[in-house]
């Protein structure tokens, strides 16, 4: 049932695609749009076929790139929720320090992780992890509070610890909420990595892009845009795959 | 009798007083709470509980604060519309008192398994609550606080949220329960006639801040049967019930 759905949900998007590209190919083509300006699709997939091995190492660059600084950024944001969501004085502190974080233009302070941190990996994992803290910080707050009162009371009368009460039952009631915040923080992860690389790198799909841009080698960019949206994609589809696992008991993932 | 809970002089409230000068004993029998809507009978079950502190006056339970009784699982509890966990099966629900504060005495000797046998649900046992009816799901609820085997058994309105026919057969469930064992049991309703056909003694609490209004003494005898409602004297309990409320 859910493998057919699937297939078709795909099927629906590859033709869309195919639709789009085309179009613009017929377009390109009639009108003579020259390449500096919007490649044919044609052209597009023979540039990428003939750079694969470049795309998909720097592919993996930047995805390892947007991994770490999910997994940090999220790790942070999660523990940090905790706190908050045990205590309201500390809650009243730090939430306008986390909105701080937020209000911080990232594009801003990225040169600056640059000159702190260096050429390497670690000012792109900085930039994707600040960028994802924000959403998975509310996300799990809200989702730590939104556990059944009744059934908080049901354990405490049991005697439960507060630490069994956050296993047994803070943490599965925040579930559906950390996967929300997972979703929208993976696809900011993969943007954050592109931003980092843009501002200075040697490595990654940002500049292969940056690169790209300043030769207005078009094929390229687009080359790499698509791969990025590929890797957004699968990843969604990663999250969306341990999401019915593990919230098969959730009503959402019911009745999807 | 052995006084299993005894509240003495207890006030309570939130932000503005909600319970005055309570006086409450009860042994091994069921005691039914009645009142209106908002009157402060679940801010009564909390302090009972320990969940809230008095303002002033004591509340014991079997002869200790709620806190320990609560550290040493002697409290079962069951809340109107139970939720349940919803990522437990029924026989992980039932389970769950089981699991936490093992440092406690934990099981009663009758299984998790044979309780949910015991409330009709064995064909549901490893079904998720989503899949239950509100009647089943109460019916869980039941199970997983009598799994530790309590002396001391707290209901909150616990069929208020079904409906009728699911709920007379839940209060036959219930009546049968108690005559095999003899628990204190406190439960709170608004219904005047459930409390009469349940209880041994019903309590009418009422006003503003909430007091005791007054007491009736269930003298219908048991084993009860739903058919007793028919009977003249359940009619005039529920009167004398009914004039201490209004």
């Amino acid at each position: 049932m859910t493998a057919r759905r699937t297939f078709v949900d795909l099927a629906v998007a590859l033709v869309a695609i195919a639709g789009i590209a085309l179009v613009l190919e017929v377009w390109t083509r009639v009108m003579s749009v020259p390449s500096y300006l919007l490649p044919a699709p044609s052209a597009v997939g023979a540039r990428m076929a003939a750079d694969a091995g470049l795309l998909a190492r720097e592919g993996g660059v930047t995805l390892s790139e947007a991994a770490a600084g999910f997994v940090l950024g999220t790790s942070v944001a999660f523990v940090l929720a905790t706190v908050m969501a045990s205590s309201r004085p500390l809650e009243r502190t730090l939430f306008p320090l986390a909105i701080l974080v937020k209000l911080t233009p990232i594009v801003a302070i990225a040169p600056l992780f640059t000159l702190w941190f260096g050429f390497g990996t670690a000012p792109k994992v900085a930039i994707a992890a600040l960028i994802t803290f924000f959403p998975m910080l509310v996300n799990s707050f809200v989702g730590l509070r939104s556990a059944d009162l009744q059934e908080v009371a049901f354990l405490e009368t049991l005697g439960a610890s507060g630490r069994e009460i956050f296993r047994h039952l803070r943490v599965p009631s925040a579930l559906p909420y950390l996967f929300s915040g997972a979703r929208i923080s993976l696809n900011l992860a993969l943007i954050g990595a592109v931003i980092g690389e843009w501002t200075g790198a040697d490595r990654g799909l940002g500049r292969v892009i940056f690169v790209a841009n300043a030769n207005l080698d078009l094929t390229i960019l687009f080359g790499a845009v698509l791969v990025l949206a590929a890797i957004g994609i699968a990843a969604n589809a990663f999250v969306g795959a341990a999401e019915r696992r593990l919230l098969h008991w959730h009503p959402i993932a019911v009745a999807t | 009798m052995p006084v299993a809970i005894a509240l003495h002089g207890v006030s309570a409230g939130y932000k503005g007083p909600v319970l005055r000068d309570i006086n409450l004993e009860v042994g091994n029998e069921v005691v039914a709470i009645v009142g209106r809507s908002g009157s402060g009978k679940t801010t009564l079950l909390r302090l009972i509980a320990g969940l809230l502190e008095p303002t002033s006056g004591t509340v014991d339970l079997l002869g200790v604060a709620p806190a320990i009784a609560r550290r040493r699982k002697r409290i079962g509890f069951v809340p109107q519309d139970a939720r349940l966990h919803p990522w437990r099966t029924v026989r992980e629900n039932v389970t769950l008192p089981l699991e936490v504060n093992r440092a406690a005495r934990t099981n009663g000797h009758v299984s998790p398994d044979e309780w949910v046998a015991r409330m009709g649900l064995s064909d549901a046992i490893d079904a998720y609550p989503h899949q239950l009816s509100g009647g089943m799901r109460q019916r869980v609820a039941l199970a997983r606080s009598l799994v530790i085997d309590p002396e001391v058994l707290l209901m909150d309105e616990p069929l208020a949220s079904l409906d009728e026919l699911t709920r007379d057969d839940l209060r036959g469930e219930l009546l049968r329960l108690w005559e095999g064992q003899a628990r204190s049991v406190v439960y709170v309703t608004h219904d005047i006639e459930e409390a009469v056909l349940l209880a041994d003694r019903v309590v009418v609490i009422g006003g503003r801040p909430a007091a005791v209004r007054g007491e009736v003494r269930i003298s219908l005898a048991r084993p009860r049967t739903k058919a007793m409602r028919r009977e003249p004297l359940f009619y005039n309990l529920v009167e004398a019930v009914r004039k201490h409320l209004e």
